[in-house]
């Protein structure tokens, strides 16, 4: 009934391979992303941009992950240091001049690089090996920042990121800058929903599954594990590149430690691994769940009139959140986008499934 | 149908909630409220307690008293958890519900925040910690580090030792322990300087974060016996390094810490292995203080204290009543001036307009100017000596010239070009 199958047949390879089989799925998706082009005139700017707005950057920077993590079967525990070089490298090349246009291209090409040259060396090792070597990458990266000022400005010091211009448009206002995050979140998804289609989505897939079964198969397996590593780090670079220059508006080394890299992981995983609504809800879940969890907890002792020491305060809510995590975990230990689709799978069918029984 | 239904009711309720959150603040209006964004789960927890319960006590007093003008003072605690996006969204929303001062006490989340309190013109407060640089008040326009800044303290403490060594340090060498993240190398660069014009080795002794492995570097100093050691380290950073001083023979009263190394610490380093140590220090230590005692007397021996008692006795209690001390005094001036209400513009005149404030006789008085927004910085050397911390020396604030250099070129490089 929601998902409606009926009257849908596909003749031809051409057709059996779109994106959506089903239009149910398109057309929601088209509402959704109808709402998000309009969040700016229908929600009050608050909600815009202390929470939309970083999810949506978030999000950009988690499907990158998710590429490397769900989708190659590498895990990766360096992520945030690569967002950081594209980061730097975006904010140094706009404080030289280059247009931003080019300078968040050359944030993510340099993030690339070293991600890539880093998967060079990584790629000896597989599993556990594998990530604490990306791990290696993470304190690497943060020693490098902590020990060169002409990169970061100094100790304690911090890089305000130019003002914004694409195309010659300088983008200052709120809207603004939510339209830049979306659309790079909507390019991002895009290319993800994509990939499975794609001999490359197909070729990481069969790496991920069994790379040297993969490899007799004729996949290189190699190849396609640096590719991953090459555009998740790209992803990475400029979704660092995007987080600063329409979020923070400067950059900070700690804004990319290792806390931020298992954030990142904690939001693959708890969204779902190789799936994309999974890692939206992911990242709304460990982003955005701290704060509304405090603020649910704050307006229940309000209304109970309860009065807690301040520590006591910010740790239940924290309490709460772990919980949450836990709890999802143990419904759907495939993530939050497989409790979305066992969602969907129900609805295929409903309510011709009480049938069989 | 039936989602857009259910997305609709949705949008419905947060449009609703948002309304009514602004109509309470409307009802509000009448205090003089302030946010204070701490992390208090997470990195900062050794100190925000005592500075929340010392920043509520101390509101909690001057509203028994009638407040700023009738209006009573209202503080809004939050957690960020260190975490710079919470610290945002806890500054941004507090901000749409009228607030127009801040502290947020972390520095990765202050140093976040900055851009936005500049462009918001909001008043943020940044005592003791954040990017020192920030008492430029000339390019930092909004951002108040009231008090000493660490640049200030390790001048001071080298001011301290040369005073020691009769005025010279010629041929003397200075250990500096650190935690090697940006905490712990801040003050390198001054005395690296210091080093230059003194005359004086330095020798620096990077720690690993949290500081909890120093074996190494402590073996190095009794080989290379530097005549202090001055140390930036954090809470347990302290007690490690004690253990490892007695393992190594270097005696404690040659020891000079940053200032967070509080009571709790010492009973954790032993009571008799901590006499002798050394401690630069911004606030007066103790309770034998007119405002401590009266938060006793009116609030704790009635009951009606903002959290145990016993959190008193800590030096971080202390340091919390002078932060807060300077933003109500600054409010205070600020209402004397301009009336109520109170806005950020003249908060902002409140602040510059303190003159040899002393913060209910706290910090070495401070006088914060339009150029100046730290106040002098001065700070000076206590002793642990069994029982209390004695004072070594009077309050200094030595090399301002120095100080000064570093902090033009290093808020010169935050300025942007614009076109």
């Amino acid at each position: 009934m929601f998902y409606r199958q009926s009257g849908i047949r596909h003749t031809d390879y051409v057709s059996d391979s779109k994106l959506f089989p089903i239009p149910a799925d398109r057309n929601l998706l088209l509402l959704i992303l109808l709402i998000a082009l309009a969040a700016p005139f229908i929600l009050a700017p608050f909600y815009v941009n202390s929470y939309i707005l970083p999810w949506l950057i978030w999000t950009a920077a988690a499907l990158g992950l998710n590429l490397v993590i769900g989708w190659a079967g590498q895990l990766h525990l360096g992520y945030a240091a690569l967002m950081a070089v594209g980061a730097y490298t975006s904010v140094h090349a706009a404080r030289f001049g280059i247009p931003w246009e080019g300078a968040l291209l050359i944030g993510g090409a340099l993030s690339a690089v070293i991600g890539s040259l880093f998967a060079f060396a990584a790629l000896r090792v597989k599993g556990l090996y594998l990530a604490l070597t990306t791990l290696a990458l993470q304190f690497v990266m943060d020693w490098v920042l902590s020990h060169s000022p002409t990169i970061t400005g100094g100790s304690h010091a911090s890089l305000q990121a130019p003002t914004f211009r694409l195309l010659g448009q300088a983008i200052t206002s709120d809207a603004g800058r939510y339209y830049v995050a979306l659309g790079w979140c909507v390019l991002v998804t895009i290319f993800l929903l994509n990939l499975r289609r794609t001999g490359l989505g197909r070729a990481l897939v069969a790496v991920r599954e069994k790379d040297y079964a993969a490899a007799i198969l004729g996949v290189n397996s190699f190849l396609y594990k640096i590719i991953a590593f090459a555009t998740s780090a790209f992803i990475a670079g400029i979704s660092g590149g995007i987080l600063v220059v329409c979020y923070y508006f400067l950059v900070t080394p700690e804004q990319f430690t290792v806390a931020v890299s298992i954030q990142l992981l904690a939001m693959v995983i708890v969204g779902g691994l190789a799936s994309i609504i999974g890692t939206y809800l992911g990242v709304g879940l460990i982003l955005l769940a701290p704060g509304v969890v405090n603020r649910l907890f704050g307006a229940l002792a309000g209304y109970f009139d309860l009065r807690f020491s301040p520590e006591t305060f910010a740790h239940i809510p924290n309490a709460v959140y772990g919980a949450l995590i836990i709890v999802f975990l143990i419904i759907e230990p495939m993530g939050l986008g497989k409790i979305y689709r066992n969602i969907r799978d129900y609805l295929l069918v409903w309510p011709f499934d009480q049938l069989k029984k | 149908m039936k989602l857009v239904r259910m997305l609709k009711g949705a949008l419905g309720g947060a449009a609703l909630g948002a309304a009514a959150v602004t109509g309470a603040a409307a009802q509000e209006d009448e205090a003089f409220r302030m946010g204070v964004c701490y992390d208090l789960s997470r990195a900062y927890t050794f100190i925000t307690p005592q500075i929340v319960q010392a920043g509520r006590d101390l509101a909690d007093l001057i509203n028994a008293d009638g407040g700023i003008g009738g209006h009573p003072i209202e503080l809004t605690v939050q957690d960020h958890g260190n975490e710079p996006q919470r610290g945002i969204e806890c500054y941004e929303r507090l901000r749409r519900d009228g607030v127009f001062v801040f502290d947020f006490l972390s520095t990765p989340v202050s140093l976040a925040v900055v851009p936005r309190a500049m462009r918001d013109e909001v008043v943020m407060m940044q005592s003791l910690v954040g990017r020192g640089d920030a008492i430029n008040g000339e390019v930092f326009e909004w951002v108040f580090p009231v008090g000493p800044t660490y640049w200030g303290q390790a001048a001071n403490d080298i001011a301290f030792i040369k005073e020691q060594n009769g005025g010279s340090l010629e041929d003397m060498t200075i250990g500096f322990v650190y935690l090697d993240y940006p905490f712990g190398q801040e003050p390198i660069r001054i005395l690296e300087t210091l080093a230059e014009r003194e005359g004086f080795e330095l020798q620096l002794y990077p720690v690993p974060l949290p500081g909890n492995d120093q074996s190494a570097t402590w073996t190095q100093v009794r080989r290379n016996q530097p005549d202090y050691m001055i140390s930036w380290l954090l809470a347990n950073g302290h007690v490690v390094a004690s253990r490892e001083m007695q393992r190594n023979g270097y005696p404690i009263s040659q020891y000079i810490a940053v200032n967070w190394l509080n009571e709790v610490d010492i009973e954790n380093i032993g009571n008799e292995a901590a006499t002798g140590i050394l401690r630069g220090t911004n606030v007066v230590g103790g309770q034998d203080i007119p405002i401590i005692q009266e938060i006793i007397a009116e609030l704790y021996e009635e009951g009606e204290g903002n959290g145990p008692r016993e959190m008193i006795n800590d030096v971080y209690y202390n340091t919390g009543v002078a932060m807060y001390s300077v933003v109500f005094e600054a409010a205070r001036l600020a209402y004397e001036a301009d009336g109520w209400p109170i806005t950020p513009e003249s908060m902002r005149r409140g602040l510059r307009s303190l003159e040899e404030y002393d913060a209910n006789g706290l910090f070495a008085p401070v006088t914060v100017t339009e150029s100046d927004h730290g106040g002098g910085g001065r700070t000076r050397v206590e002793m642990w000596d069994g029982e209390t911390w004695v004072p070594q020396n009077d309050w200094t604030a030595a090399y301002q010239d120095v100080i000064w250099d570093v902090v033009d070129q290093y808020s010169s490089e935050f300025t942007l070009e614009e076109d």
